[in-house]
């Protein structure tokens, strides 16, 4: 029996052009585009129409908001004014502000590995300004009073409460390999309530600085935090930064890790290994 | 980060010590290495152990806990309360971890790590670096039904061929 209860029907609008793949019409998730990918809400338990309808509204509205200040594909975005000099640093909003602040001050805890300066001179805030319209269009979420969900925006995600009574959400992590299978299927457990991945190959550019002689280690990169930012950070960082960076990250962050080799082979950190305790 | 990780491996071996406490002469001489007489906490009320016979430590009698009946402990002479006590050692994921804990009248006084890692001096952190794995080795959570796939930012074109998207679409 499908759980349609969890998909408000006539609100979710699915992206697939093919159109739903039931009769009724009935999704498993909101999804929703935004940033140039696309957004999947879920809920742990039964959630009224028109609730589900807010949560949308709500996530939509978040993600539309960091989008249209920070998009470097938008010539108007108040970062791309900046970055074509029609509009200085000091005269930015406080939001932008902060933000690059924060980028800042991920780069100084990452020895420079994660950086918001492009090679090319672009002030970029793309590491960083989809983890914080993730973390908060989870603040709207729980706004509303939603209390068990899962919010996956291209890959990173973030959950609260329970995928049903009792039951963590599970994360698989995609095999580069063959994007159709799952490499593991992890429970987003506290405190490790959020996931993030990044890749050398896809959307390459994610990762801006190349240490070394430039070509990453790894393939993919998935890490698991406490919070969305950290994770899609550290992700981002050990893929740029290599042996080195994922050595110190491990050391510093309460995360785990699982890295894909260029040669297909794995790395993980203890908490990832199924033969664990 | 490391004082937190290495509070919370102290504390999780100091409750081991402190259930081996409670439940008095059950615990034996090859899980405990006494390097001090150990003598009975200041009395407890409600749940009284027996008092650990120092000649008497090792597979003794089990604790008797919840009889009046059993309460055996007398009132804590004076400065008697006293010793150094060594915790078992514990497995922790940063590696063992045993600590050693003086108690003085009842009190403990000072909780010191007599062993902290694989490779003293070094960061308990530093033995959650990621090692080698078979894929076969990878946790796959028990009838997990997986929800999300976390991969490489997708495009919405990639969605559309996604894990992700059938995922979705799925009836569940």
């Amino acid at each position: 029996m499908p759980r349609s209860s969890n998909r408000p029907g006539g609100v979710a609008q699915n992206v697939n052009p093919a159109g739903p793949p039931n009769g009724d019409g009935g999704s498993g998730a909101i999804t929703l585009r935004s940033m140039g990918t696309v957004l999947s809400i879920r809920f742990g338990g039964p959630v009224a129409p028109e609730l589900g309808a807010q949560a949308r509204e709500a996530v939509g509205s978040v993600f539309a908001s960091w989008d249209t200040r920070f998009s470097l594909y938008r010539d108007d975005s108040e970062l791309s004014r900046i970055n074509r000099g029609e509009l200085r640093l000091t005269q930015a909003s406080p939001i932008l502000r902060d933000c690059y602040a924060a980028a800042l001050d991920w780069r100084d805890r990452t020895d420079g590995v994660f950086t918001p300066h492009r090679a090319d001179g672009v002030l970029d805030l793309s590491g960083v300004v989809k983890a914080l319209a993730i973390d908060e269009a989870g603040g709207a979420l729980r706004g509303l009073g939603l209390v068990n969900w899962s919010l996956n925006a291209g890959g990173d995600i973030l959950v609260a409460g329970d995928q049903a009574p009792g039951l963590d959400w599970v994360a698989g992590l995609v095999d580069p390999d063959d994007r159709g299978r799952t490499l593991a299927a992890v429970p987003l457990a506290l405190p490790l309530r959020a996931v993030a991945t990044s890749g050398s190959a896809e959307r390459g550019d994610h990762i801006w600085t190349a240490v070394g002689d430039g070509a990453s280690p790894y393939r993919q990169v998935s890490v698991f935090a406490r919070d969305i930012v950290t994770a899609d950070v550290l992700a981002t960082t050990i893929v740029a930064g290599g042996e080195a960076a994922l050595a110190r990250s491990t050391e510093t962050w309460p995360i785990e890790v699982l890295a894909v080799l260029r040669d297909s082979s794995l790395l993980a950190t203890a908490g990832l290994r199924a033969d664990r305790d | 980060m490391r004082f937190r990780a290495l509070s919370l491996a102290a504390l999780a071996s100091l409750s081991v010590v402190g259930i081996g406490w409670q439940m008095g002469a059950q615990l034996t001489a090859s899980q405990q290495t006494l390097s001090a007489v150990p003598v009975a906490p200041a009395a407890h009320t409600g749940t009284a152990a027996t008092v650990p016979n120092p000649t008497a430590l090792g597979p003794a009698a089990p604790a008797a806990t919840g009889s009046p009946a059993a309460t055996t402990a007398p009132a804590a002479p004076a400065g008697a309360a006293s010793g150094t006590f060594d915790g078992s050692v514990v497995q922790t994921r940063f590696g063992p971890v045993q600590v050693s804990v003086t108690i003085a009248s009842g009190s403990i006084t000072e909780v010191t790590a007599l062993q902290l890692t694989n490779d003293g001096g070094r960061s308990v952190m530093i033995s959650n670096q990621a090692a080698p794995i078979l894929r076969s080795e990878v946790l796959t959570a028990q009838s997990a039904q997986v929800q999300n796939v976390s991969g490489a930012t997708y495009t919405t074109h990639g969605y559309l061929t996604s894990l992700q998207a059938a995922l979705d679409a799925a009836q569940f």
